[in-house]
């Protein structure tokens, strides 16, 4: 199951690769922009959220410094794709810090706290007037000279390509096992020896690091910045929705979750207008009332039956957490 | 594993239909564009959010210069078509709008935003895509500082209006002492800094400035930080809700000072002086920069005032007007050029020059700025009247304000 | 400057705020305690009773200070009904799958307000508002701000008592305390957390009623409520009612003292740091005596 789900995934990378050789329009590369930004976006939240099963609510940070930090280091003089890398290495020293207080609390703790951090930040970032010019915002340096838009739809691409990647790896290996025992009881993965505390800061710190490079694209594509807007709580709703969309803790979930949103909250938009947050909203309690474990998640156990029988111990790690 | 492959031939044939509808309205865009016997005009501005009010104000001014337009006869021999796109008040989709409008609706020219945040945030999007962007509201300045050889602001800007509040002040008392109370968004950042600066340059002492959470219920603590200091003048820069606010909650904590001065905006919309939709009697007595009133000399100001009452049943602010114009503007420009190259436009819009229109003569400096005068206008009797300069003025201005307590 | 008097005025000033950040933090502290749910709906059920007290004045003109108890009673059956329809099908599911039916449920609440209303927003415009109390020559208190102060204080004692005193309120306890032990005791869970959410909310929208004639209202005015509610909710100890009462009280007086010493930008962040350093340092709560 899980090696068919990521041949699809591979499928459907490459697909989205060979997207320029079909699409022409700008507007449209911007959405597909969006939709394979937030398939990276909702596969590094899937890391903390799905496989570790914790439930930040806060990945607006990473996202917002990954974006001020590119804008702030070009500012200074760096070269755009050097101050990209700083970004991400703020990110995920922000990533340390947070984890570092968040992972001691759980439950509900744990996901007001994260909310709590990405607040504060977005507040720094709006009154340091001196430093990050506050709600005037800041330019952003296009990452590219030539065919802009498709280069970055390109580099969104790609970022969801290195995240599967990590992903995969993270779903097959000890680390990962880990991280989904500390998710299943967290006391019980402790009382048979998994440094409970280092896993979940390591899983974090990666996430960090992939949020800040999607929050870097994003800062990118608009040319320009401003607090409530990368720091918004909705940036952290949205990668979170997007993974429990699909279903959390699998590996083709957050792809599913952000073509079908994302796709879904631009159409609403041109056929709505201003009842497209209204059907948003419906979309998320439907899912939440019928398709609790996603739609991945959900479609296993529709097809589990049949191969059950024939397998009736085959043991599933990326199903959804408790 | 035959279930795996169904659902995986399943995702595959989604993938293609969906690239599929998209390579259709790709097409469609294309033929579209050939078929032209109408003049699309991109818009952008805040029909919902927390500038809806003035976003509603410029799809007024806009309809009724469409109506001329339209009514006049052609442009171009073409129907002039507005394409509307709502930013929500928000940074991010103004520059979501530009894409839309640019790369699928194909405009050649776009107009907007209300804001400055919004308006900022667009102007690297518009030069990327080398769009002329046509400006009608923003008033901080570094939307026309870009540097960008796009860009055009009908407006008068921050500079202008701290300056001439300045020369104001100065020739009806010069009084010593300033307050400066700014909503911490980059129409109040830049408001506040020019300020700063016009203060400094006529010797008046800026003893206090203090920055605050716009949409906030209560402003009395900051309120009652700047009575501390007695300044003699206050000078705002805030929106509609917070000037209502403020202003009653001035009365809440006894603020005398000798003017209440601001930078238009909230302070001059159509409904702060009403009681059920801004400040009511509080609003009395405060002064506004503004850059068009109904009662102003320029021919066609009247008949504007008309034709808006007829429409929305009330009288319009300054907002309207300066979205009226662009509108005009815009569509001269498109005569000039007489094509619907985004590069033309741009050219004949450098050229531009109406010495007559309701809103002043029209006509771009080398940064694309319209050079537009500032009046000082007070609010008595539950309206705005000119009072400053002498010559434009309706009305004497009322100073000292009286205290809150022997009104 | 003597500072005296001045940061006395914020101080007093505060607590007249306070008094409705308590009522909303009261509201959403029950909804934990009996539930464990945290309400990420809590601010938009607030925003809907600024609508359904304003809707009220608007038709039939009836005075804010006595419209906001139809709009709770309406909220509570909005309440009551939200958890029948919606809260009771996910029990036992995640606390995230809680959470996002809340955020969505937020959305609808807040996006149809703007489909029926308009973004626009609205104000009303009481003779009241002009009206200051005098205490001596340097302190002055706005009337609206009293009268909502008063009627929140009588509001929350009752809204204790009903806690602490009642059929309803021991059983909404004994849930929070064990909710496998409580139905072998013969309580029915489902109907105490139906009402208890029910008042929960109605006590958001209460204070949503008190802060119309002081404030203005758009759909997602009640965004910044929900955040300011996290807060009181984890200050107050989870799931404590009076520590939330009492966070309450604190955090208006701290957001005052902040904008007169620092600035009123700050006052928000100031909020989120203390509660930071609460749950870091004392995640039970300042006031709190539950565990965690």
């Amino acid at each position: 199951m899980r090696r068919a789900q990521l041949l699809i995934a591979i499928l459907s990378v490459s697909l989205s690769l060979a997207a320029p050789l079909v699409v022409r329009s700008d507007y449209l590369f911007q959405v597909l922009f969006r939709v394979s930004l937030f398939a990276a976006l909702g596969l590094a939240w899937n890391l903390v959220g799905g496989y570790a099963g914790q439930l930040s609510l806060g990945h607006a940070a990473y996202f917002g410094a990954g974006a001020y930090g590119l804008a702030l280091f070009s500012k200074a003089g760096i070269h755009p794709w050097s101050a990209l890398l700083l970004a991400v290495l703020v990110a995920v020293l922000f990533a340390a810090l947070i984890g570092g207080v968040s992972f001691r609390l759980r439950g509900p703790y744990f996901t007001l706290s994260t909310i709590a951090f990405a607040e504060v930040l977005r507040l720094a970032a709006k009154n340091l007037v001196s430093i990050t010019s506050g709600d005037v915002g800041l330019p952003v340096p296009g990452l590219f000279a030539k065919s802009f838009v498709r280069s970055l739809y390109l580099a969104a691409v790609l970022l969801t390509a290195v995240t599967l990647g990590i992903t995969a790896w993270v779903s097959r290996s000890k680390f990962g096992y880990y991280l989904m025992a500390i998710r299943e009881d967290e006391d019980t993965a402790l009382s048979v020896g998994v440094n409970a505390a280092r896993s979940k800061l390591m899983v974090l710190l990666l996430s960090a690091a992939l949020t800040a490079l999607g929050g870097g694209l994003y800062g990118s594509l608009f040319l320009f910045i401003v607090p409530d807007q990368v720091f918004s709580i909705d940036i952290s709703v949205e990668m979170a929705i997007v993974a429990m969309l699909g279903g959390a803790g699998t590996i083709l979930g957050p792809l599913i979750g952000a073509a079908i949103l994302e796709s879904a909250a631009e159409l609403l938009k041109n056929l709505f207008h201003e009842a497209h947050l209204l059907i948003y909203g419906i979309l998320i309690v439907l899912v939440v009332l019928f398709l609790p474990e996603g739609i991945t998640g959900s479609l296993a156990h529709r097809l589990r039956p049949r191969s059950a029988m024939a397998a009736p111990s085959s043991k599933e790690p990326d199903t959804v957490p408790k | 594993m035959r279930s795996v492959c169904a659902s995986a031939v399943a995702v595959l044939g989604c993938a293609l239909a969906l690239t599929g509808c998209r390579r259709g309205t790709d097409r469609s865009d294309r033929s579209d564009e050939g078929s032209g016997n109408k003049v699309k005009v991109g818009v952008i501005t805040s029909l919902t959010g927390s500038t809806a009010a003035f976003g509603q104000a410029h799809k007024n001014g806009y309809a009724i210069a469409l109506d001329e337009l339209n009514g006049r006869g052609r442009l171009l021999g073409k129907r002039v078509e507005l394409d509307y796109y709502d930013d929500q008040s928000r940074p991010d989709q103004a520059v979501q709008g530009v894409s839309k409008l640019v790369d699928q609706d194909h405009v050649p020219i776009i107009l907007g935003a209300y804001s400055s945040e919004n308006t900022r945030a667009i102007v690297p999007a518009v030069t990327q895509k080398q769009i002329p962007l046509l400006m009608p509201t923003a008033t901080a300045d570094n939307v026309i500082e870009s540097g960008s050889p796009w860009t055009f602001r009908i407006c008068a800007g921050a500079g202008a209006y701290a300056t001439r509040t300045v020369a104001f002040l100065k020739d009806t008392g010069a009084p010593k002492k300033m307050a400066i109370i700014y909503e911490n968004t980059n129409f109040g950042q830049s408001n506040a800094q020019a300020m700063l600066e016009a203060a400094k340059q006529a010797g008046i002492e800026v003893v206090d400035s203090e920055a605050y959470q716009a949409s906030s219920p209560d402003y009395k603590t900051l309120l009652q930080r700047v009575k501390a200091k007695n300044p003699a003048v206050i000078y705002f820069a805030s929106y509609l809700l917070d000037a209502t606010t403020l202003m009653r909650q001035a009365e809440q904590v006894g603020l005398n000072p000798a003017y209440y001065t601001s930078a238009g905006t909230g302070f001059a919309a159509a409904e702060f002086p009403t009681p059920d939709k801004g400040a009511g009697r509080n609003a009395e007595y405060t002064f506004s920069v503004s850059q068009w009133l109904p009662s102003a000399r320029w021919k066609g100001s009247k008949e504007f005032d008309e034709k808006y009452f007829q429409r929305t049943g009330s009288h319009p602010a300054y907002h309207a007007m300066e979205a009226y114009v662009t509108l005009l503007a815009a569509a001269e420009a498109i005569q000039k050029a007489n094509s619907n190259n985004p590069q033309t436009i741009r050219d004949a819009l450098r050229e531009l020059n109406m010495p007559e229109t309701p809103f002043g003569p029209i006509k771009f400096d080398a940064k694309g700025q319209n050079q537009h005068p500032v009046l000082i206008t007070q609010v008595q009797g539950g309206q705005y009247r000119v009072v400053w300069p002498v010559d434009a003025a309706e009305a004497k201005p009322i100073i000292p304000t009286p205290p809150w307590n022997q009104r | 400057m003597d500072s005296f008097f001045p940061a006395l005025q914020a101080i007093l000033n505060g607590v007249l705020t306070g008094a409705l950040y308590s009522l909303i933090g009261m509201g959403m502290a029950l909804i934990f305690g009996v539930m464990r749910i945290v309400n990420f709906a809590h601010g938009a059920f607030m925003m809907v009773g600024m609508y359904a007290t304003y809707v009220l004045f608007e038709r039939t003109g009836l005075n804010p200070y006595f419209g906001f108890l139809a709009s709770a009673i309406y909220l509570f059956l909005l309440g009551y009904l939200f958890y029948w329809g919606l809260l009771k099908r996910i029990q036992g599911q995640s606390d995230f799958m809680q959470i996002l039916l809340t955020l969505g449920c937020g959305l609808i609440l807040t996006d149809g307000t703007q489909l029926l209303f308009g973004a626009d927003y609205h104000q009303i415009n009481l003779a009241l508002l002009g009206k200051n109390v005098h205490l001596g020559r340097q302190i002055s208190l706005n009337a609206p701000w009293l009268i909502s102060f008063g009627i929140a204080l009588a509001l929350g004692a009752l809204l204790y008592f009903f806690v602490m005193h009642t059929m309803h309120g021991r059983a909404a306890r004994a849930i929070a305390q064990n909710p496998y032990a409580a139905p072998l005791m013969g309580i029915n869970v489902h109907r105490v957390q139906a009402f208890s959410f029910g008042v929960g909310v109605a006590a958001a929208g209460i204070a949503g009623g008190l802060l119309l004639p002081v404030f203005y209202l758009y759909p997602t005015v009640g965004d910044q409520f929900t955040l300011k509610a996290f807060v009181m909710v984890v200050l107050g100890g989870m799931g404590s009612i009076q520590g939330a009462a009492i966070a309450g009280l604190v955090l208006g007086v701290v957001e005052n003292l902040t904008s007169l010493f620092w600035g009123n930008e700050w006052a928000l962040a100031v909020d989120f740091v203390i509660f930071l350093l609460v749950l870091s340092l004392r995640p039970s709560g300042i006031f709190g005596s539950q565990r965690v």
